[in-house]
């Protein structure tokens, strides 16, 4: 009996010591998501002193709200083109600094390039406001290559506001990558160049038929962590655009916000946010078990 | 999302941790100290405390973006401050809520340091019955000018008139490359309240107004005429191009650095404007108008939290607050007008050319707020840049604006 | 088939100096190994012939062109890695057809060669399968595939069968001896295996210190080196090196006396480095016919017997002479007792004598 006793308490030592951290990380996980998904389930709440439960009503509205359909196309758009444009300049840079130069310029343009993942959103934002001006540098550039002719408002025209916003998104999320592609390069082995060089490969074929499928793996998994990053990606968008000009940059996130912080409707913000929780959580998952696959 | 955790987080953690405030302690939430980096806040507080052994204030200051969500917050899950530093535009919404505390019987003792009729008008304005907020400090928008480029363009005097504004921005934007004659910051990007900074100016100056009591009415003659101004201005050029995406900030640090002939924002602006750039011949008038002496007012306000626990403590504070002596010193610190009219003489010595201009509009022309009756104010403002901006694409008419504003500003308010 | 000329090679890392100066010339169809101990510089030199390393002096032609300034590709060769390099994500078939589609090759052609080349190596149902699955000798067959579709003029390999196993190397080994008898391709082989470098050889280049210390068939390298390192360096267990004194009779070696003929050249009391092979050392019971042909080189010396090493059909009898060392052998059914002296009979015919200045052979 005592035997059993003390078993238990030796067994459970480690699982006690465990405990504060499990409690404290339970509860910063499991009461704002279950008090989200409740906020969604009523009239309305904060604003409100006596929310009326109106089961999915929020969720009704929210399907039939073409508003709600198009930030999510926005969504997508931005999503999508993100992940592209951080894949595509990532691998592209990943390759240029893992190039064999003198190590000191190498070390040189990798800590460069590494730069705009530092800054925080807020300095991106104000930067490329700037940057993409009818008065400023771009637009300075195009016209003096004679590309344009008249100055583009490219924040400001609804035609060119996403492709902008990808453009700073862009320009911020590569480094993640490319420092997750020139990590994998390193580990393809010397030896497969070589012997694609002696087979005939060019640059082309060496990146084809050697790099990219030596980082497959990598290139999955680092797509999947940027899709769920970029997806519900809050700051950026709203201080760059606020989801302007009208909505032509409206996204899931700074739709959220606006619900709540502009038009004080808790509930339906709540309502987004679970959408936005449902779909983040089935990225995760595929993230998680490619991951798991790794291992 | 975040946000809204974060706020569901903060929510059940209240629940546990309902505060204990102690007796004689008072709470101040603004973004007052945040625009005023002497310390002259703290020293206030000092002061007070020193007048007042029994009751200690608490500032607890944040940025004006973050002060309305705060308060809302704050104020759901039981948290909120006593004494609330607040924003016209803000007032329906709050009532709605029900945050605030009616001041119509503080108002009306013996023993305050003050005559309400002393105080600046607007913002006592009663909503649903009752008086909200009192204010601490005033300012009415002007029209910023670049004399310079007002000049270069063959000028010899800022505008007056709406036409003449017609003609020297389309002069000034003539100009060089890079030079427009005036900015209007109709970018999304948050506040999102460039309608409230240069439209509604321009609009009580012409004579209109957009609501009907606590009932929006957008959809008028004379705010079409103005929308339809605004829209000449845009297509003769005199406007800077890229309003859609420009920021109250670039406006402001534009015209500071000397780009632009002329700015439409809050007065309060003119001493950043000399302090940041001294080589600007720069002046300030008011708002060209046809011949409409209104204008819009600002102004920092103060109110009481309908949950405050110490409601008398609060209110000796901002009794403190208004007294003409004090709200002197709070006027000087801001480079305001005092929101206690008492308080003017005090200021106007030693004050400036442009403070000088500023009061001269407050004691003479009529003072306009319209937002703080709106539901939905920040929202609605939201609507107005967004159609504003589809109407300066060529993608409405100044009528169709008009009637879409209408049209989304009733569905929001519903 | 080509040949192969290599001349006056030099590698420079910067200021070290990796190659002083190589001159190989190679027949066509000869297969050339290239042996020595890790740092000596012959992967360098294969590498460079191949077009991966730069050549800091010197030239190297195939055939007749001078290929330095070439790519690996324009070169006609072929190589196989001593990690089999094989592309992970490519098919057995895919990595031996790469070079062909690369080519813009017809695929039926490819596909024709592939299969043959499949068949010579016994890959035929292993096609489909991507090196992941595959054993070390598959992948290594797969490697050798992969160059021999090509039909390249030269093969180069890179220490190819250095991650074997012991039994595997054996049959690789006879397998790319045979490959050869039947391409008759130009090989340049890589290998520190002394055993490999015998039994594959036509020519043996062995190398140290970015110098080629001898060349010449294995029957030269192994029966007549030229310095003491040749001599160390090839046969296992390595021929005994003993540092002498000349006497009018032999060679005084410890405290015993070796009577032999007197090296050419040299006089009593002059030192000398005598160099014999465990082979012909055996204990003085055991004299094989072989060795008592002739008993004027045989002198018998009585050693203590440190330790008897049993190889099966022979074993290595450890034995001591003065401070040396040394080894001997005899029948693997004779019995000896470890620890007693034992008198060894020493077959001076066939001993080799190095100045111990230079190293060098006195012939």
């Amino acid at each position: 009996m005592t035997s059993t006793i003390r078993q238990m308490t030796t067994k459970g030592t480690p699982y006690f010591f465990l405990l504060p951290g499990l409690v404290i990380l339970g509860a910063l996980l499991s009461v704002p998501l279950y008090k989200v998904v409740e906020y969604s389930l009523y009239d309305n709440v904060i604003v409100e002193r006596n929310p009326t439960y109106v089961g999915l009503a929020n969720y009704q509205t929210l399907l039939t709200d073409p508003g709600y359909w198009s930030a999510g196309l926005n969504t997508l758009l931005f999503t999508v083109g993100s992940v592209l444009g951080h894949m595509v300049v990532g691998i592209g840079l990943a390759l240029l600094v893992n190039a064999d130069i003198a190590p000191r310029a190498r070390t040189f343009f990798r800590s460069m390039l590494v730069l705009p993942w530092i800054f925080t959103a807020v300095v991106v934002a104000l930067n490329w406001q700037l940057l993409l001006n009818p008065f400023g540098l771009i637009n300075y550039i195009l016209q003096w290559m004679g590309l344009t002719t008249e100055p583009l408002d490219w924040l400001g025209d609804p035609n060119l506001a996403m492709w902008s916003l990808l453009l700073i998104s862009t320009w911020r999320g590569y480094p993640f990558i490319m420092v997750s592609f020139l990590s994998g390069l390193q580990t393809v082995p010397r030896e497969l160049y070589e012997a694609a060089e002696i087979d005939g490969a060019g640059f082309w074929s060496k990146f084809w038929h050697v790099t990219l499928p030596q980082l497959k793996p990598v290139i999955y998994g680092v797509a999947l962590l940027d899709l769920i990053w970029t997806f519900q990606l809050f700051p950026l968008v709203w201080l760059s655009t606020g989801g302007g000009p009208g909505r032509a940059t409206e996204v899931l996130s700074t739709l959220t916000f606006r619900l709540a912080f502009v038009d004080f409707q808790f509930s339906q913000a709540a309502t987004v946010a679970v959408s936005i929780l449902i779909i983040s959580a089935a990225f995760t998952l595929l993230y998680l078990r490619n991951e798991a696959r790794r291992l | 999302m975040i946000k809204t955790r974060m706020t569901a987080f903060a929510l059940a953690a209240a629940t546990a941790l309902t505060p204990l405030a102690a007796q004689g302690e008072i709470e101040w939430l603004q973004w007052f100290a945040a625009e005023n980096t002497d310390g002259f806040y703290d020293e206030l507080v000092a002061d007070f405390e020193a007048k007042h052994p029994d009751i200690t204030v608490k500032l607890v200051t944040q940025p004006f973006g973050k002060v309305r969500e705060s308060i809302v917050t704050d104020s759901a899950i039981g948290v909120g401050s006593d004494v609330l530093g607040l924003n016209m535009p803000w007032t329906k919404e709050f009532l709605d809520i029900g945050i605030l505390e009616p001041l119509d019987d503080y108002l009306a003792r013996d023993d305050n340091s003050f005559a309400t009729g002393d105080l600046v008008e607007a913002p006592l304005g009663k909503i649903d019955g009752h008086t909200w907020m009192v204010p601490l400090n005033a300012f009415p928008f002007v029209m910023h000018v670049n004399m310079g480029l007002v000049r270069e363009a063959g000028f010899d005097a800022p505008p007056a008139t709406w036409a003449e504004l017609s003609a020297q921005t389309s002069a000034i934007s003539a100009l060089q490359d890079g030079t427009s004659g005036i900015g209007m910051p109709f970018s999304s990007q948050p506040p999102s309240n460039g309608p409230i900074l240069t439209f509604l100016p321009l609009l009580y100056a012409n004579g209109g107004r957009i609501m009907d009591g606590t009932t929006p009415n957008f959809d008028n003659p004379k705010v079409v005429e103005t929308l339809q101004y605004l829209k000449d201005m845009n297509d003769a050029g005199g406007m800077a191009p890229g309003a859609a995406s420009r920021t109250g900030g670039v406006d402001l640090e534009e015209f500071i650095a000397g780009r632009t002939g002329f700015l439409i924002s809050p007065g309060v602006h003119s001493s950043s404007i000399t302090s940041r750039n001294p080589e600007l011949d720069y002046t300030l008038v008011r708002v060209p108008s046809n011949g409409e002496n209104a204008y819009r007012v600002h102004g920092w306000e103060i109110g009481i939290s309908a949950d405050s626990a110490n409601k008398e403590d609060a209110w000796t504070f901002v009794n403190y607050l208004l007294s003409p002596e004090v709200n002197a010193r709070a006027a000087k610190a801001a480079n305001a007008l005092p929101g206690n009219l008492k308080a003017l003489d005090a200021v106007r010595e030693g004050a400036d050319e442009t403070l000088i201009k500023q009061m001269d509009i407050l004691s003479g022309d009529t003072p306009v707020e319209e937002m703080r009756q709106s539901p939905k104010a920040v929202g609605s403002w939201s609507v107005m840049t967004e159609e504003i901006q589809a109407m300066l694409r060529g993608d409405q008419t100044p009528a169709e604006t008009a009637t879409a504003v209408q049209a989304r500003w009733i569905e929001l308010a519903k | 088939m080509s040949r192969i000329e290599i001349r006056n090679l030099v590698k420079m890392y910067g200021a070290h100096q990796a190659l002083h100066g190589i001159d190989i010339s190679i027949q066509p169809g000869e297969f050339c190994v290239l042996v020595g101990p890790s740092g000596c510089g012959k992967s360098t030199t294969l590498r460079m012939v191949a077009g991966l390393e730069t050549i800091s002096g010197g030239e190297v032609s195939i055939g007749d062109r001078v290929v330095n300034g070439l790519r690996p590709k324009e070169r006609g060769i072929a190589m196989v890695f001593q990690n089999y390099a094989l592309y992970p994500s490519k098919t057995v078939y895919n990595n031996m057809a790469f070079s062909l589609q690369l080519s813009r090759m017809p695929k039926p052609e490819i596909e024709r060669r592939v299969r043959e080349v499949a068949e010579i190596l016994e890959l035929t149902p292993l096609l489909d399968r991507k090196p992941g699955a595959l054993s070390g000798g598959q992948r290594q067959r797969v490697a050798m595939g992969r160059a021999i579709v090509r039909d390249p003029k030269v093969f180069l390999f890179d220490e190819p069968l250095s991650n074997l196993d012991a039994k595997l190397r054996g049959q690789m080994r006879a397998e790319i001896k045979r490959l050869h008898q039947r391409l008759e391709n130009t090989i340049i082989y890589v290998t520190h295996d002394q055993v490999e470098a015998m039994t594959l050889a036509d020519r043996i280049v062995i190398m140290r210190d970015g110098r080629i210390e001898q060349q010449g068939t294995p029957d030269e390298i192994f029966h007549d080196p030229d310095t003491v390192f040749v001599a160390g360096f090839m046969g296992s267990p390595p021929m005994n090196l003993v540092d002498c004194m000349v006497t009018p009779d032999g060679l005084k070696l410890g405290d015993s006396e070796i009577t032999c003929a007197t090296p050419n050249g040299l006089r009593a009391g002059e030192r000398v480095i005598c160099g014999i092979r465990p082979d012909d050392i055996r204990p003085a019971s055991d004299m094989t016919a072989d060795m008592t042909a002739d008993t004027a080189h045989s002198a018998p010396i009585t050693v203590p017997i440190n330790l008897i090493e049993q190889l099966g059909t022979e074993k290595l009898v450890h034995f001591s002479a003065g401070d040396h060392e040394m080894i001997g052998k005899t029948g693997g059914r004779v019995t000896m007792a470890e620890g007693a002296p034992h008198p060894m009979s020493f077959d001076m015919k066939h001993a080799y004598f190095f100045d111990p200045k230079s190293e060098k052979r006195i012939r």
